[in-house]
């Protein structure tokens, strides 16, 4: 299950497996999705990622189509881009809960401290993140250091 | 047996650069603890080994400033300097090795050992037979068997070498370093101590006691001159999960408590080899982190060797590595359940490799 949501997380997210392991998030945010939305839609999730991954055909097309396009899987898709970037759980859209009923753990929070200082978004803009990671007295006299984007 | 082994300037610059390939083979090791430290975790025992490693680097800096101002020159890029993990430290102790490991109980019992006191109960064993590697000390001494009993030891005779070419050849003799290649405090703040100048005897002793006094204690007292905590008794804190506090005697803490939970670390490979990372994005990052650490140990050699404003360049160089070892220690390794990645520190490997 890990392995599959890492391979997930980084064909969404655009970071290698090893950036997303190097922020040491990954646990903490698969624990995340499956403590608000449960075992079994997060289980159902990376089924459907495994079997598009498998056929390798058409990958981005079929994300699109059979797991941001679908009702009870595309907000969570979307939760999980959106935690890997900013660390933060965000509440599911209101008709999600109407559909799908409302979950007690589905309030807006921060993974934990460390999520903020993990995001992704900071090294993806090249910067650090404000109050953490100290990059060093006068290195913004330096242009910002972008990691490549991986093919 | 002649206890003055110093007894030329040639000598004493051996010496020296003996002392800096010390102060920095204690760096990555207690980087690597400080680092595999799970976040938000133990925050005593990182706190303890980063005042540790902090004053380790001012040590290294302070023994470029005696090295230039004796006329020698200071280079962090000859092969070996890194050492390669295990190793026995460079000054000559040979009982014990020092590994590259994860922030653990081993870990912390090797860190007293680098910082043990010098405990040499009288003149004659301050260089103490024991059968041994081969290591610089006892290859100078003509006997393989003969080693320094201490860092603390090993100091002494370099503070005792000064001297004695001072008296017989003078002061202005010895000291015939440029002073414009000395690193000044404008250049190294926040630095876990005072940056002296060397530029005669006294500086000079000034410098080698700072050292001395801040890894061991001085004269038996657990506190060093600035009433601050020797290197070896802030680690025995963790050892016996307490703190100490002015008065107390070595042993005996009588401090608020310290908690350490040993579980809160990243499990990373101990000792570590580049070649045996078949993952290549692992394989990729460990040897852009040890080519990254190369090229800091260039910009520190140029540093020293008369572009002292290049450390404020290093200070950024130095949060970049430390962000490249974070990223290396959480990630595992998928051929060894249960074990992370960690930096190799393989320096002389790449060169060879590029």
């Amino acid at each position: 299950m890990r392995d599959l949501f890492l391979s997930f997380s980084a064909e969404v997210t655009a970071f290698t497996t090893f950036e997303l392991q190097g922020t040491g998030m990954a646990d903490a945010y698969l624990a995340a999705a499956i403590g608000v939305v449960g075992d079994g839609p997060v289980q159902q999730l990376l089924a459907v990622w495994q079997g598009i991954r498998q056929e390798g055909a058409d990958v981005e097309g079929r994300l699109r189509r059979e797991i941001f396009g679908d009702e009870l899987l595309g907000p969570i898709a979307r939760n999980i881009v959106k935690m890997w970037y900013i660390g933060n759980w965000y509440q599911l859209p209101y008709a999600w809960s109407q559909t799908f009923g409302a979950h007690e753990n589905d309030t807006t929070f921060a993974v934990s401290p460390a999520a903020y200082i993990e995001g992704l978004l900071w090294p993806a803009i090249g910067a650090h993140p404000p109050g953490a990671k100290a990059p060093g007295y006068d290195s913004w006299s330096g242009p910002p250091t972008i990691p490549e984007v991986p093919e | 047996m002649s206890l003055e082994q110093i007894t030329s300037k040639e000598e004493l610059y051996e010496y020296l650069d003996v002392a800096m390939q010390l102060e920095h083979a204690t760096i990555p090791p207690y980087l690597l603890a400080l680092y595999t430290i799970h976040p938000g975790t133990n925050p005593d025992a990182a706190h303890i080994i980063r005042t540790v490693v902090v004053e380790e680097m001012l040590h290294l800096t302070l023994a470029a400033n005696i090295l230039n101002a004796v006329g020698g020159k200071p280079d962090l890029t000859t092969p070996h300097f890194v050492p390669t993990y295990p190793t026995f430290l460079p000054d000559g102790e040979t009982d014990f090795e020092v590994d590259l490991q994860a922030f653990s109980p081993a870990a912390i019992e090797t860190f007293l050992k680098i910082e043990r006191p010098r405990q040499a109960p009288d003149e004659e064993s301050r260089i103490v037979r024991r059968p041994g590697n081969k290591s610089f000390i006892s290859r100078r001494l003509g006997d393989e068997s003969l080693h320094f009993y201490s860092i603390g030891e090993f100091y002494e005779e370099i503070a005792r070498g000064i001297k004695f070419l001072c008296e017989r050849d003078g002061e202005q003799s010895l000291f015939t370093g440029d002073p414009a290649l000395q690193v000044t405090p404008e250049y190294y703040y926040s630095g876990g101590g005072e940056l002296h100048v060397v530029t005669g005897y006294e500086s000079a002793k000034a410098a080698t006691d700072l050292i001395s006094g801040q890894g061991e204690g001085l004269g038996g007292d657990i506190y060093d001159k600035e009433h601050e905590l020797a290197h070896y008794y802030r680690f025995d804190q963790l050892r016996l999960a307490q703190y100490y506090q002015p008065g107390d005697t070595p042993g005996n803490p009588s401090g608020p408590p310290l908690n350490v939970i040993w579980e809160a670390s990243y499990p990373v490979q101990k000792n570590p080899r580049i070649a045996e990372y078949r993952d290549p994005d692992i394989h990729r990052a460990a040897l852009a982190f040890n080519q990254s650490y190369a090229d800091f140990l260039h910009t520190l050699t140029r540093a020293y060797n008369g572009q002292p404003q290049l450390l404020l360049d290093a200070v950024p160089q130095m949060f970049r590595l430390r962000d490249k070892m974070n990223q290396l220690i959480r990630v595992p390794l998928p051929d060894k359940p249960g074990t992370n990645a960690a930096p190799t520190f393989e320096v002389n490997e790449l060169s060879r490799e590029i």
